[in-house]
C-alpha cells in the first residue's frame, strides 16, 4: 500500500522534473528568437557604450553565444540552475535579485487570492447543492454566470472605482503589505471563484446522484450527511484538477491585477520590462511562472493521490 | 467485473454517438434552451449594432473635439465623450469590430490548426502522432497567458502580434482534444462498418470522423470565445494589443482610467460592453454544449 504510494509519488516527481526541463527549453528559446544582439545590449547595461571587438568577443565566449544552439542551451541551463539568470538590460542588476525583491508581494497577493477563492467556491457550491433549485442555488448560479462574464481586470477596475475610491475602503496606492492585501486578493477571488463554484456544484450533483448516495438517502440519511460523506469525497476531484490548471491563469493574470491596484510586485515589474524590451527579465518571469505552474500541478496531483488510492496505479 | 463495468457506465456520460448532425432537428432544441436564446439575442443585437454602427454613427470614432470633452451622456452624445471629446458610442461600436472580431478570428484560426493537427495525429498514428503530440506537450508546459506575455515580449506590442501570441499560446489544447476525439471516433460502430464495407480511410475521415470531431471542437471553441474577448481586452488594457488612437474596449478603459472618478460612463460603458459580449458568448456556448450533450446521451 505505502510502497505503491511511494512509487506513484516518485513517478510523478520524475514527470514533473521532465516537464520543468521541457519548459526550460521553451523559455530559453525566447532569447535566441528575440531581435537584437544580446551581447551589445549586455554591454550597454554594463555601461560600456562603445565596446571594442575584443570585449565583444570575450563576452560572447563567456556566454557561449559563439557555440552551436544546443551548447548555448546547456550553458544557459547550467547558469540558470546556479541562479544566474543574466542581468537586466535596463538596470544592469542580476535578474534573480530584481525578481526576488518583488516576489514576496506577488506571492502574498496570489496566495491570499488562491486561498480565498478555494474557500469561497467550496462554501458556495455546498450551499448551492444543499438548497438545490431553491433561492440560494438560483442566486449562486446567477453569481457564477455574472462572474464568468466579467474579466478579472474589469471587475478590479469596478472595485477600485466604487469600493476604494467611492466608499473610501482600502488604499489606492498599497505598498504591498499584508494589511492591504485583502482587497486586491478578494477581488481576484470573487471573480475566479465563479467558475470553480459552477464546476464543483455540477460535480457534487453528479456524485450525489451515484447509487451509493441514492441508497444512503433511501435509508434515511440526512441531506448534509449525503453531501458530506457521499457527494463531497467523490465529487471534489475535478475541482482539485481545475485548481491546478487555474494556477497558471492566476500567475498569468498577476501583471494586470498588480497594474490596476498599483501592487509593487513582480507582475508590474514585468510590464515595465516588456515596454523596455528587457528580455532577460521577461525570460526570468516566464521561467519562474513555468516552474511555479509545474510545482502547483505536482502539488495538486500529490494531494489527489493521497485522497484517491486508485490514482496511484501506474497507467 | 461485469458489475463494475455496469456501474462505470452509469457514472460516466456515454460518449457522444452522433455521426451526423441534423441542424433541422437541433434548432428546435436550441430554441427551447432559455440561456441559448438570451445569448443569441444579445449577441445578434451586439453584432448588428457593430455592423450598422459606422453608417449611422454621427461621429468619427477617432476624431477629437476638445470643445466637447468629458460630456456626460446627453442627446448629442448618447454615451458621453472621453477626455479628448471623442464620442463614446462611436468608439464602442468601432471597438466591437476589434474586440469581438479578433476573438472570433483567433478561435477560428486555433480551431482550424487544432482540427488539422489533431485529425492528422489521430489518423496517422505512429511517428507522426508521437512527434505532433510531443510538440503539443512542449507548448502546454507553460500557462497560456504567460506564454502569450513571452511572445509579446519578443515581438513587441501590437494588435497583430497579440493575435499571433494568443494563437500560439492556445492551439495545443485544441489539437490534443481533436486527437482524442478522432481516436474515439475511429472505434465507433459506423466507422468500423464503413471500414468493413471496404471504404477508404480518406472517405471515412471526411464522411464519418471529421464532421463529429469538428462539431465537438466547435462547441469547445464557442465556449472559449468569452475568455478570448477578456484576454484581448486585457492585453489591450495593458497597452500590448490595439494601439492608440484605435478603439478597443480594453484600450478605451486604459486611456480613460484616470477620469473614472469624474466621468464614470467612461468606465461603465466599455465594461458593460465587455460584460454583454462575454455573457452572450458564454450563454451560446453553454446552450450548444447542453443540447449536444443531451443528444449524445439519448
Amino acid at each position: 500500500m505505502t510502497r505503491e504510494l511511494a512509487a506513484a509519488v516518485l513517478r510523478r516527481l520524475g514527470q514533473a522534473v521532465l516537464t520543468a526541463l521541457v519548459a526550460s527549453t521553451l523559455v530559453w528559446a525566447l532569447l535566441p528568437l528575440a531581435p537584437g544582439d544580446p551581447v551589445l545590449r549586455l554591454m550597454e547595461a554594463r555601461h560600456i557604450l562603445e565596446p571594442n571587438d575584443l570585449q565583444i568577443a570575450n563576452l560572447r565566449a563567456e556566454l557561449a553565444l559563439d557555440q552551436p544552439l544546443p551548447l548555448q542551451y546547456a550553458n544557459w541551463l547550467a547558469r540558470a540552475v546556479r541562479g544566474d539568470l543574466s542581468i537586466s538590460y535596463r538596470t544592469g542588476r542580476p535578474v534573480l535579485e530584481e525578481i526576488s525583491e518583488r516576489l514576496p508581494a506577488t506571492m502574498m497577493l496570489l496566495g491570499t487570492a488562491l486561498a480565498a477563492s478555494i474557500l469561497l467556491s467550496l462554501v458556495l457550491a455546498l450551499v448551492a447543492v444543499a438548497w438545490r433549485d431553491r433561492w440560494p442555488d438560483r442566486l449562486i448560479l446567477l453569481y457564477t454566470q455574472i462572474g464568468a462574464a466579467i474579466p478579472t481586470f474589469v471587475f478590479a477596475l469596478l472595485v477600485l472605482q466604487y469600493v476604494i475610491v467611492g466608499a473610501g475602503i482600502g488604499r489606492v496606492l498599497p505598498q504591498g503589505s499584508l494589511a492591504l492585501v485583502l482587497l486586491p486578493a478578494l477581488t481576484v477571488a470573487v471573480d475566479r471563484a465563479a467558475g470553480w463554484t459552477q464546476l464543483l456544484r455540477a460535480s457534487l450533483i453528479e456524485a450525489g446522484n451515484a447509487n451509493h448516495a441514492l441508497v444512503a438517502r433511501a435509508r434515511g440519511a440526512s441531506r448534509w450527511h449525503v453531501i458530506w460523506h457521499h457527494a463531497l469525497p467523490n465529487g471534489i476531484l475535478p475541482f482539485l484538477t481545475a485548481i491546478g490548471v487555474s494556477i497558471g491563469a492566476l500567475i498569468g493574470g498577476a501583471p494586470i491585477i498588480e497594474e490596476i491596484f498599483t501592487w509593487p510586485g513582480l507582475g508590474r515589474y514585468v510590464l515595465q520590462a516588456l515596454s523596455a524590451r528587457d528580455y532577460p527579465v521577461i525570460q526570468g518571469f516566464v521561467l519562474l511562472s513555468g516552474l511555479s505552474y509545474v510545482a502547483a500541478s505536482l502539488a495538486v496531483d500529490l494531494v489527489a493521490m493521497m485522497l484517491y488510492p486508485r490514482l496511484r496505479k501506474s497507467s | 467485473m461485469n458489475m463494475l463495468d455496469r456501474f462505470a457506465s452509469v457514472a460516466r456520460p456515454a460518449p457522444p454517438t452522433h455521426d451526423t448532425v441534423h441542424w433541422r432537428r437541433l434548432w428546435p432544441r436550441l430554441l427551447r434552451h432559455r440561456g441559448f436564446c438570451i445569448g443569441l439575442v444579445l449577441g445578434l443585437a451586439l453584432l448588428g449594432l457593430a455592423a450598422i454602427g459606422p453608417f449611422i454613427a454621427p461621429y468619427e470614432p477617432n476624431w477629437p473635439d476638445y470643445a466637447a470633452a468629458l460630456r456626460a451622456p446627453e442627446p448629442a452624445h448618447w454615451l458621453g465623450t472621453d477626455a479628448t471629446g471623442r464620442d463614446v458610442l462611436a468608439r464602442i461600436l468601432d471597438g466591437a469590430h476589434r474586440s469581438i472580431g479578433a476573438a472570433v478570428f483567433v478561435l477560428a484560426t486555433i480551431f482550424a490548426i487544432g482540427l488539422v493537427v489533431g485529425a492528422v495525429a489521430g489518423m496517422a498514428g505512429g511517428v507522426v502522432d508521437t512527434v505532433l503530440m510531443r510538440l503539443v506537450d512542449v507548448m502546454m508546459t507553460l500557462p497560456g497567458l504567460v506564454l502569450a506575455f513571452a511572445i509579446l515580449g519578443i515581438l513587441g506590442p501590437g494588435f497583430f502580434n497579440l493575435l499571433l501570441a494568443l494563437v500560439v499560446a492556445d492551439w495545443a489544447y485544441y489539437a490534443r482534444l481533436a486527437r482524442s476525439l478522432t481516436l474515439s471516433a475511429r472505434t465507433r460502430p459506423d466507422v468500423i462498418a464503413a471500414r468493413m464495407a471496404g471504404i477508404g480511410w480518406g472517405r471515412i475521415l471526411l464522411g464519418h470522423i471529421l464532421p463529429g470531431v469538428a462539431l465537438q471542437l466547435a462547441v469547445v471553441a464557442t465556449l472559449g470565445i468569452g475568455g478570448m474577448i477578456s484576454a484581448i481586452s486585457g492585453f489591450s488594457f495593458l497597452g500590448l494589443g490595439v494601439q492608440p488612437p484605435y478603439a478597443e474596449w480594453g484600450a478605451m478603459l486604459a486611456e480613460s482610467r484616470f477620469y473614472f472618478p469624474i466621468a464614470p460612463w467612461l468606465l461603465l460603458v466599455p465594461a458593460g460592453s465587455i460584460f454583454i459580449a462575454v455573457l452572450s458568448a458564454n450563454l451560446i456556448g453553454n446552450g450548444l454544449r447542453d443540447v449536444l450533450e443531451a443528444k449524445g446521451r439519448t
